[in-house]
């Protein structure tokens, strides 16, 4: 089949979810498409956008937005300015879809609290994970629930003891009894918010929690404070207990990540967009430097997607957008070369937090994201890139992995929206 | 002969997981990163089998959302085979496995009695005690089924164009006149449509019930006959997604000697047929009825499985005075046969609330979806009326059916 459209848009993370509404509200008529359902199904669903800078921590991320390369790509779509409009975007869409996102206080990063004790930059987060209060206090609960192997509050607690500002803090551990009976599977924080997500699932919840509200004016928890109506439930815990609630960065499964990811497809689905999955993009037709078509693969043949624009937000290595041999990586659609160094030696760094190549590898774009030849000149002039697949930036080191997805998706919905 | 898929592509990431619809109802379910890729190492290793492998549904949200391209959900379901082999599977599962069987055998009874006999108090206790949940609304079968029906339907002369019709068993025994307003469209578009009774179950329901050998069997017949249609030129078109992924994609995967010599064991999708005989000009739809009527369109998890959209949709979308939505809710939680099983009953319910509650939200009452058992779930979960995209296309073109 051949199918015709405004724009098409590959990929469900972040940076194609957020083109391909951006797109659509301008009133393009858009296809998405996506093999595989994007990182944010699985992550903390916190919006990093700058946490540090050459490995020094940033106080505030739009400040120091000004003084990184210009091939960065925050640089390239015009800094803080975009990025703040694009934070502001993803705000409402929250907001209308039942979550409010919450900056700090202070200008700056939050400096979130994890399941691991560690604690980490971020510039918005669900109201639920703001851990703000956290500094009028001297005591907190740090809360699990039985059975739940990923969330230790000994040891969140020693490690959180180790930072200066919460040295002095009085942590206290405490241990829900596990309200899913017969679990044949380690419980994680998602099965909890789901159940959290029931009416007598909420009910046991603020049972539960009922005797550290007495005692702690806060409780650290993992995300477990439901899911389609965490807002709610959140707000009604800390009224109803007269307590503060945290909930704390959790690994994947990241629990607020798939909130916002659902209240973003049904956004997409409002707005018209036509999402479809298990398509995955394997080629794409290409003529006097202008994509005609892409191709996804089916189990009996290709189908064709026609547009007048193309936006790609495919993701990075695990994700698919970008693909590697020893000494050369391309992106995966275009066939685009990245500048691999030949020593493949040479891709990753010895300290596991640095920069390496093999977090920064990416499409070079210019600043309307169109992707760049050798000769630095516009090489596919309706297509656009967005979120991890980009290069120039190295969002591991610097924490910047949704700020960067979201900004320059947003950016390149709205230019080819303009179109 | 043990298949195996190489499990190695999973990274463990676990968007499997958060995905699954099962897994999100039920703890008792180990998931799917658990249960398929992980699990697949200690099979190698003869570890035994996992106790929560039946839960699977073979819904294939674990496939589509899965980043990395791991087929999940074949690793089960071959896990299943291979178990079954050993270890039978129930009189229930056999029930609900051979329902092309049970429909002829009632093809020989009045269906009013063969359908009071089923959903009698006393026949749905002894299923109960089998194990087919009570509380769940099985399909009545058809009156007529449709190799009766088409049998006596006469096709206009003077068609010079062909294709061939593959009704799979749900169209054959419960909803035949689903196929019958497909005859009637194609007919309309120019085209005369072929039978052929040599085809027979797509072997869905048998493969996940854990009746490798006689899914194998079908296979067997249906590609033969599909062979000899592709040779002649002639496309086969199905309606139902399920038999659709069991011929394009799990067939090969589930016996793939089957499918080695064939260029593709695809069926094609009847919606994309009628498409493409819309845009060429071959079905003309200007004269559709234009009373205004609004739908809800759930997309199956099979037809989201193959990624190539929503044609069902798309024909809605273009008929004057439709205004079509797109639920997007997830998976309607029957699975085939998965929620008229006891102990899966009120998972499926579970798993369907979502559906459920997105369509009585939207205040819209036609339902429109292509799976016959989607459609079963739809109508026991909600009460609204659900009908395939296809008859409420010839329901808006045809003057003679009243609404
Ligand atoms: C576990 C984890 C947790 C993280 N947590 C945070 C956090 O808390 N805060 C933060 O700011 N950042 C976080 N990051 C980083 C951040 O998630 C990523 O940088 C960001 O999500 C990238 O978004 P994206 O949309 O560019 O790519 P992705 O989310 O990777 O999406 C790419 C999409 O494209 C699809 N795709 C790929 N190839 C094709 C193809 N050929 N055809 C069709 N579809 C295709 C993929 O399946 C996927 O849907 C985290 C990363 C990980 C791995
Ligand atoms: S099967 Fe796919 S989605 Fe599931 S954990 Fe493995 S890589 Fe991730
Ligand atoms: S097929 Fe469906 S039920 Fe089975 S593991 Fe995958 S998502 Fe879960």
């Amino acid at each position: 089949m051949n199918r015709k459209t405004d724009i098409v848009v590959v990929g469900s993370g972040l940076a194609g979810m957020s083109a391909a509404l951006t797109a659509a509200q301008s009133g393009k008529k858009v296809t998405l498409l996506t093999h595989g359902a994007g990182t944010l199904a699985i992550s903390s669903g916190c919006i990093d956008v700058l946490g540090y800078l050459n490995g020094v921590r940033v106080a505030d991320p739009f400040e120091s937005m000004a003084t990184l390369p210009a091939e960065h790509p925050y640089s390239l779509i015009g800094g803080a300015e975009t990025v703040r409009e694009a934070i502001d975007w993803l705000k409402s869409v929250c907001r209308k879809g039942g979550i409010d996102m919450a900056h700090a206080a202070e200008e700056g990063n939050h400096t979130l609290i994890t399941v691991m004790g560690t604690l980490k930059p971020s510039y918005l987060c669900p109201d639920s994970f703001n851990p703000d209060c956290l500094k009028d206090v001297h005591r907190a609960a740090v809360v699990t629930v039985e059975n739940m192997k990923d969330v230790h509050p000994g040891l969140i607690i020693d490690q959180l003891h180790r930072y200066a500002e919460l040295s002095d803090k009085e942590f206290m551990e405490a241990v829900l009894p596990c309200p899913i009976e017969h679990a044949h599977r380690n419980i994680t924080p998602l099965d909890i918010a789901r159940h959290v997500e029931t009416p007598e699932g909420m009910k046991w919840l603020e049972k539960s929690l009922m005797p550290y509200a007495k005692l702690y004016p806060v409780l650290l928890l993992p995300p477990i404070c439901g899911m389609k109506h965490s807002q709610q439930i959140w707000n009604q815990l800390c009224s109803a207990l007269k307590v503060k609630i945290i909930e704390m960065v959790s690994i994947p499964p990241g629990v607020a990540g798939l909130r916002m990811r659902d209240v973003l497809k049904k956004a997409l689905n409002a707005a018209g967009v036509y999402m479809v999955e298990s398509a995955e993009v394997v080629r794409a037709e290409v003529e006097e430097g202008r994509c005609k078509t892409v191709h996804t693969l089916t189990a009996s043949g290709e189908d064709a997607w026609e547009a007048d624009s193309f936006i790609i937000a495919t993701g990075g290595l695990l994700s698919g957008g970008i693909s590697t041999a020893p000494g050369k990586a391309w992106e995966s659609i275009f066939q685009l070369s990245l500048d691999a160094p030949a020593d493949t030696e040479a891709w990753s760094s010895p300290d596991i937090f640095g920069s390496s190549f093999f977090a920064s590898m990416g499409v070079k774009v210019n600043h309307e994201l169109k992707p760049l030849n050798g000769e630095g000149n516009v090489c596919l002039d309706n297509v656009r890139f967005a979120g991890r697949v980009l290069g120039g930036y190295d969002f591991a080191a610097e924490k910047s992995g949704n700020g960067v997805a979201l900004a320059t998706g947003r950016y390149a919905g709205m230019l080819a929206g303009k179109e | 002969m043990k298949r195996r898929i190489n499990p190695d592509k999973c990274v463990a990431c676990s968007t499997c997981v958060v995905q699954c619809p099962v897994a999100e109802v039920t703890s008792k379910f180990l998931g799917p990163r658990m249960l398929g890729p992980a699990s697949e190492r200690f099979r190698m290793l003869n570890a035994g089998e996992d106790d929560s492998l039946s839960y699977c549904a073979n819904c294939k949200n674990c496939d589509i959302s899965c980043p990395q391209g791991v087929e999940v959900s074949n690793i089960n379901m071959l896990a299943r085979a291979e178990y079954c082999r050993e270890n039978r599977p129930s009189f229930r599962d056999w029930i609900l496995a051979h329902g092309e069987l049970e429909a002829k055998l009632v093809s020989y009874f009045p269906s009013f009695l063969v359908n009071f006999g089923m959903a009698n108090p006393i026949s749905k206790q002894i299923l109960d005690m089998v194990g087919v949940s009570k509380k769940a609304d099985l399909p009545k079968f058809a009156s007529k089924q449709f190799p009766a029906m088409f049998k006596e339907y006469k096709q206009p002369e003077n068609l010079t164009k062909r294709v061939v019709f593959y009704p799979g068993c749900f169209i054959k025994a419960y909803a035949p006149q689903t196929g019958m307003d497909l005859v009637w469209l194609l007919n309309k578009a120019g085209y005369k449509v072929e039978y052929p009774e040599v085809f027979c179950c797509c072997g869905t329901p048998l493969y996940t019930n854990g009746f490798e050998a006689d899914a194998r069997k079908n296979a067997v017949k249906n590609l033969e006959e599909l062979a000899a249609w592709r040779k002649a030129g002639i496309p086969v078109l199905s309606l139902c997604p399920s038999c659709q992924l069991m011929f394009k994609s799990e067939i090969p995967a589930f016996f793939p000697d089957l499918a080695e010599n064939m260029e593709s064991t695809a069926l094609d999708d009847a919606m994309e047929f009628i498409l493409g005989c819309i845009n060429r000009g071959e079905l003309d739809i200007s004269e559709a009825d234009t009373s205004p009527l609004d739908i809800i369109y759930h997309a199956p998890c099979h037809l989201r499985a193959q990624g190539i959209g929503f044609p069902g949709l798309d024909i809605l979308r273009l008929l004057p005075g439709v205004h079509a939505v797109n639920a997007d809710a997830g998976c309607c939680g029957i699975s085939g046969s998965y929620g008229f099983k006891k102990e899966k009953y009120d998972i499926g319910m579970a798993i369907g609330s979502k559906l459920f509650d997105t369509i009585k939200d939207s205040g819209i009452r036609q339902v429109a979806t292509e799976c016959g058992t989607c459609k079963v779930q739809i109508i026991h979960g909600t009460g609204n009326p659900c009908d395939h995209p296809l008859t409420i296309l010839r329901r808006r073109l045809d003057k003679k059916t009243t609404k």
